[in-house]
C-alpha cells in the first residue's frame, strides 16, 4: 500500500488532542506496522480523529440512541481508515467523514426511522436522559452543559421539523459546513440547500417563538 | 432589490453565502427597509439560539480509544467486517 500525499498545510486540531498524542505510537511488541502504515495512522489521527466529538453528536441526533450512535461512529471511522488513501488531501475531512456517517446511517438505520414530521416526545426525553448517563461517566461537570439540558424545547423544535429541513439546519448552524459541503453531503444542488434552509428556518422560528419569549430572547424588533 | 428577493436571500446572508454583488444589494435594501432589517435581526437570533442551546456532548472515552487503535491491528475482527460493507 502506498501512502498518498501529505496535505500541504498542517491542520490545527479543532479540539484538545493532547490526550491522543501519547497513544499515537503503537505499544511495544506491536511494531509490526510498516512505515507507511504508521504514517497513515498518524495522519489519520490528526486529520480525522479530531472530529470525533462532532461525529458523535451528529450520530446521536440521527439515531437518538447512544449505543447506536457509538456503533455508527465506530463504523464510520473503520471505513474512513480503510479508505483514507482515497480521501482528497486539502479538502474538508470533517465533511468527508460526515458523508460516510450519513451513508452508513441510511444503510443501517433509515428503515426504522420515524415518519417525517412525526415526533415522539418521550423519545426525546429518553434521549436527554441517556445523554446525561453517558455524560456522567466523564465526570466533567461543565456548567454550560447542564444549562443546555434545560433547553429541551429547542431540541424539540428542531426535531419537529421535517427531516430535509432539520438536516440542513443542523449541518449549517451546528456544524458550520458551507453550502457547497452540505450540497455534497445531502446530494442536492446548492439552490436546494439554500431554499431548504430558508424554509426550514421559517418553520423553526415559528416553533421557537414561544420558547424564545419564555427564556428571555426578545423576538420583537428592537429597532 | 425588493423585499421578496431580500427575504429569500436572508438565510444565505446569515451564513455569509452571498456573492459580493448580492451582499451589496442586500445591505443596501436593509438600510432602506426597516421591515426587512427587523426580519434580519430576528433571523440572526434564531441561528444564535440553535447554536447556543443545542446540547453538545463528548464522545465516550471508550469510543475514542478504540478509534485511536485503528490501524494497530488490535481489532482485526472489526476491521475484517468491513469486507462486507461498501463505502
Amino acid at each position: 500500500m502506498v501512502q498518498g500525499n501529505i496535505p500541504g498545510k498542517e491542520l490545527k486540531p479543532v479540539m484538545d488532542t493532547n490526550e491522543f498524542s501519547e497513544k499515537k505510537k503503537p505499544r511495544t511488541g506491536r511494531n509490526t506496522l510498516s512505515r507507511e502504515e504508521l504514517k497513515k495512522q498518524q495522519e489519520f489521527q490528526q486529520e480525522a480523529v479530531t472530529h470525533i466529538n462532532s461525529l458523535y453528536n451528529y450520530a446521536l441526533h440521527l439515531t437518538m440512541n447512544p449505543d447506536d450512535a457509538e456503533n455508527l461512529v465506530q463504523e464510520t471511522y473503520l471505513k474512513a481508515y480503510k479508505f483514507f488513501n482515497s480521501f482528497e488531501r486539502g479538502t474538508n475531512c470533517k465533511a468527508w467523514l460526515f458523508k460516510i456517517l450519513k451513508n452508513n446511517y441510511i444503510n443501517r438505520f433509515r428503515k426504522n426511522s420515524r415518519e417525517p414530521g412525526k415526533v415522539d416526545y418521550d423519545l426525546i426525553k429518553d434521549f436527554y436522559h441517556s445523554i446525561k448517563d453517558v455524560r456522567s461517566d466523564t465526570s466533567e461537570a461543565e456548567s454550560d452543559y447542564f444549562h443546555s439540558l434545560m433547553h429541551e424545547e429547542v431540541y424539540q423544535a428542531l426535531q419537529s421539523l421535517p427531516e430535509e429541513f432539520r438536516e440542513v439546519i443542523q449541518l449549517c448552524d451546528i456544524e458550520g459546513f458551507t453550502y457547497e459541503e452540505i450540497a455534497n453531503m445531502v446530494e442536492s444542488p446548492i439552490g436546494t440547500v439554500r431554499s431548504r434552509l430558508y424554509r426550514g428556518r421559517k418553520l423553526l422560528r415559528a416553533q421557537l417563538e414561544t420558547y424564545a419569549r419564555k427564556y428571555g430572547f426578545n423576538t420583537d424588533s428592537e429597532e | 432589490m425588493n423585499c421578496n428577493k431580500t427575504r429569500v436571500l436572508m438565510s444565505c446572508a446569515l451564513d455569509c453565502e452571498l456573492s459580493a454583488r448580492e451582499e451589496e444589494e442586500f445591505l443596501k435594501h436593509l438600510a432602506e427597509c426597516p421591515e426587512c432589517a427587523a426580519e434580519f435581526t430576528e433571523a440572526k437570533k434564531t441561528k444564535m439560539i440553535i447554536r447556543e442551546k443545542i446540547v453538545r456532548v463528548k464522545a465516550p472515552q471508550s469510543l475514542v480509544e478504540s478509534i485511536l487503535r485503528l490501524g494497530t491491528h488490535t481489532n482485526p475482527q472489526a476491521e475484517g467486517s468491513l469486507l462486507f460493507d461498501q463505502l
